[in-house]
């Protein structure tokens, strides 16, 4: 554990100090405080849109982090030799995989952390909600965060056999693709034109592809009039399913990541 | 790491795969599709690229800010057509924004004219359509359940059990105005039920006065002062147009302002004077000004058609922005002056709207005095009761055996157009009864003396019979009668 947790710290350091991730940051940053001024886009429903555009802002600048942060996490270390030197020392393959692993989340989470803090502070300077309110608009971000992981476990699962360009577009496919797993599911499962064939294909994908739309919960913090039911079990069970589909890449990571010649 | 581990991990990792897929599609999808699902229609269907991008993140209410916003500058320079798009997208993309789905419905509904502003009434179905789905999408409020309604009771202007069936479901919706409750009334009056209407008054009227006891503000006294005189007035109408005598069984005896169903002496010619140009001319024996009738002009064997109008409802099944381009449906109101009406309808300048693409055409007359304004219905009532027309009084036109003047003229597409056999003629059609000379206005025996409302009730019944309670006893009558004045 101390190995594992010793190369997490070092690869939040890291992260930390990698400039392209920092500009990102504060492009996020940025979008973030000049969003009070798209409320003209939504005359009524000014307060939606504005939380539904911070919720974008935080979504699609996690997911360009936890991509670009996990693509070269191995291939870097591989590229400048400094592998030899973490496993010539009594540290176990897996134990540096997980280790980067745990180290990536971590960083992300303190990314988006800083996101979110902004925005919720934001969001109470401007529109002075009360604290159920924002305790509502903070459930989402948690969610990211879980989603995020995952994003991070399958770049860290291709980089442990592919270029970092090409895991570029693998990762952020599959996201773009897991993102809309659910309406597309929903498309072809209610429309009654769609061919049987073409509905268990959908079901199939779904099936396989992680699925990124079910940490998509904004729908009742945006409309405080839909009614949710057993919201609680919701995000217990799409935790544990992002935690089963972190498990299996992790494994799969280290099986390949075993094999691989440094 | 051993072989042996490496096959316990796969294993293990094998078992998860299978696991998770059966959680996520059997477990998580549903309650995601129940609960979060921003709607039934979904993906980037009709978006540009850029769009369908910012969609597919999920920046649904952002994209559809901006397309709205877009759609505005389309009304500000009147590319009506444009807009249609523009609403159907961004109902889509954020099926929670009532705004749009309100002006889409106002929109398609009302604003697409001919050069004489007459509606495209081919557009109603997919107006209502919308409003439909508005409501499904957006049931935790009363908003879209209201305009549904109003498109009915304002626009439609006919079919009103569905504006009393929607406005029923809007007014049973916690944060619907106080004001807004009563259309109800006039939904109710108009779909012929008055004494409902009252009741519902009376209803409304004493939560008003809860709310005025709880904050004496100006609203609330507004809206009070508005349930009480509305109170007054349905209570004297009842006892003025018998209908209180009628529940009680002293019509017979009285003197009631509907008593003697006046004949409104309805006839019609219609003129083709020029290609798609017709004259509608005909008499309507009613001094008072506010008589309107319908005249529509639509193909013989046009689906869904119902005599005066069309099946509304039953064509509203699916958000259709393009009408049926070969249909032809032109809807028109005849205003009666000096006991005549005399209308040129020009369909020349909009080929669009009408097309003429089938061979036979009707032309459609009629009249329902539930749509007649109050001081018509003193005389006519709310049923048509005091109404009648020795020639076109039809009581099979609509459920129920509503009283309505009904009449149509039969015209092919040669004789709309002037072409075939008959190029360069004027053709001239006429109800059997209609008479070229003009009602003489000095004498006006036969006008019907429209009573003003009165206070007094029906004050001659009570004195030229004296079996009949008259004034404010009739009206104490009614309230007893019906459970009011509680």
């Amino acid at each position: 554990m101390n190995a594992i947790w010793a190369i997490a710290s070092s690869t939040v350091g890291e992260a930390i100090r990698r400039k392209v991730l920092l500009v990102i940051l504060l492009i996020a940053l940025l979008l973030l405080s000049i969003i009070p001024a798209l409320g003209v886009l939504s005359a009524r429903s000014e307060m939606s849109a504005m939380i539904s555009t911070i919720f974008f802002v935080i979504r699609f600048t996690s997911a360009l982090i936890a991509i670009i942060l996990t693509i070269y996490m191995i291939p870097n270390e591989i590229e400048r030799r400094t592998i030899y030197t973490i496993l010539c020392k009594p540290v176990q393959r897996w134990q540096f995989l997980l280790g980067k692993y745990f180290g990536a989340v971590l960083a992300l989470a303190l990314m988006m952390g800083i996101m979110t803090a902004l925005s919720l502070v934001m969001f109470w300077f401007l529109k002075h909600p009360d604290a159920s309110k924002m305790a509502e608009v903070a459930k989402q971000p948690i969610l990211y965060l879980v989603e995020m992981s995952l994003l991070a476990a399958i770049a860290i699962f291709f980089s442990t056999f592919v270029a970092p360009l090409v895991n570029f577009f693998i990762s952020t496919g599959l996201w773009l693709v897991g993102t809309v797993l659910n309406p597309l599911y929903d498309s072809f499962a209610t429309n009654p034109q769609t061919a049987p064939i073409m509905k268990t294909m959908a079901k199939l994908i779904t099936s396989i592809l992680p699925n990124f739309a079910n940490y998509d919960v904004k729908n009742p913090i945006l409309h405080p009039g839909v009614v949710i039911q057993n919201e609680a079990s919701y995000y217990l069970k799409t935790v544990g399913y992002g935690f089963m589909y972190i498990a299996i890449l992790l494994i799969l990571g280290i099986v390949v990541f075993d094999r691989r010649e440094v | 790491m051993k072989d042996s581990k490496k096959k316990t991990l796969l294993a293990i990792a094998a078992i998860l795969f299978v696991f998770q897929g059966f959680f996520n599609v059997q477990i998580i999808h549903p309650q995601w599709t129940r609960d979060y699902s921003l709607g039934k229609q979904s993906l980037a269907s009709g978006l540009g690229a850029d769009q369908a991008f910012l969609e597919l993140l999920g920046f649904r209410e952002f994209l559809a800010g901006m397309l709205w916003v877009r759609g505005d500058t389309f009304f500000e320079t009147g590319n009506y057509d444009a807009v249609l798009p523009i609403i159907r997208l961004v109902t889509i993309l954020d099926p929670k924004n009532i705004d749009v789905y309100s002006t889409g419905m106002w929109h398609i509904g009302y604003n697409f004219t001919d050069e004489e502003q007459r509606s495209d009434r081919r557009y109603l179905p997919t107006a209502l359509a919308l409003g439909k789905e508005g409501c499904a999408n957006n049931s935790e409020t009363y908003e879209l359940y209201y305009e549904e309604a109003w498109l009915w009771y304002h626009k439609i202007d006919d079919d009103y059990p569905q504006a009393v069936k929607w406005l029923s479901i809007a007014n049973e919706h916690p944060d619907i105005t106080p004001a807004r409750k009563n259309l109800m009334r006039n939904a109710l009056e108009r779909d012929g039920k008055p004494e409902e209407a009252l009741q519902l008054l009376y209803k409304l009227k004493d939560q008003a006065q809860q709310d005025y006891n709880q904050d004496k503000n100006y609203e609330a006294r507004n809206d009070l002062e508005t349930l009480i005189n509305n109170i007054d007035t349905t209570v004297v109408r009842l006892v003025q147009r018998g209908n209180i005598a009628e529940k009680n069984g002293w019509y017979a005896s009285g003197d009631y302002d509907t008593k003697n169903p006046f004949d409104v002496g309805f006839s019609a010619k219609v003129t083709v004077t020029e290609p798609k140009v017709i004259v509608v001319e005909g008499t309507w024996n009613v001094l008072p000004v506010g008589t309107r009738v319908r005249v529509i002009l639509r193909d013989a064997n046009l689906p869904h058609s119902v005599p005066g109008s069309m099946d509304w409802d039953a064509m509203a099944t699916s958000v259709q922005l393009d009408p049926p381009k070969n249909e032809t449906y032109m809807q028109d109101q005849l205003f009666v002056r000096n006991r005549r009406f005399n209308r040129r309808i020009d369909m020349s300048k909009d080929p669009t709207m009408y097309p003429f693409s089938g061979d036979k055409y009707l032309i459609e007359f009629y009249y329902n005095p539930r749509s007649a304004p109050p001081h018509i219905q003193d005389k006519f009532g709310w049923n048509g009761e005091g109404m009648t027309d020795s020639n076109f009084l039809r009581l099979d036109a609509r459920p129920d055996n509503e009283r309505v003047v009904y009449t149509t003229l039969e015209i092919s597409r040669d004789q709309l157009l002037q072409q075939g056999a008959y190029a360069g003629k004027v053709t001239v059609l006429k109800t059997k009864n209609y008479h070229d000379t003009a009602i003489p206005t000095d004498s006006l025996d036969d006008v019907i003396m429209v009573p003003s409302l009165r206070n007094s009730g029906a004050t001659s019944a009570s004195t030229s019979s004296g079996a009949a309670p008259g004034g404010k006893a009739a009206a104490n009558a009614v309230i007893n009668s019906l459970g009011g004045g509680n």
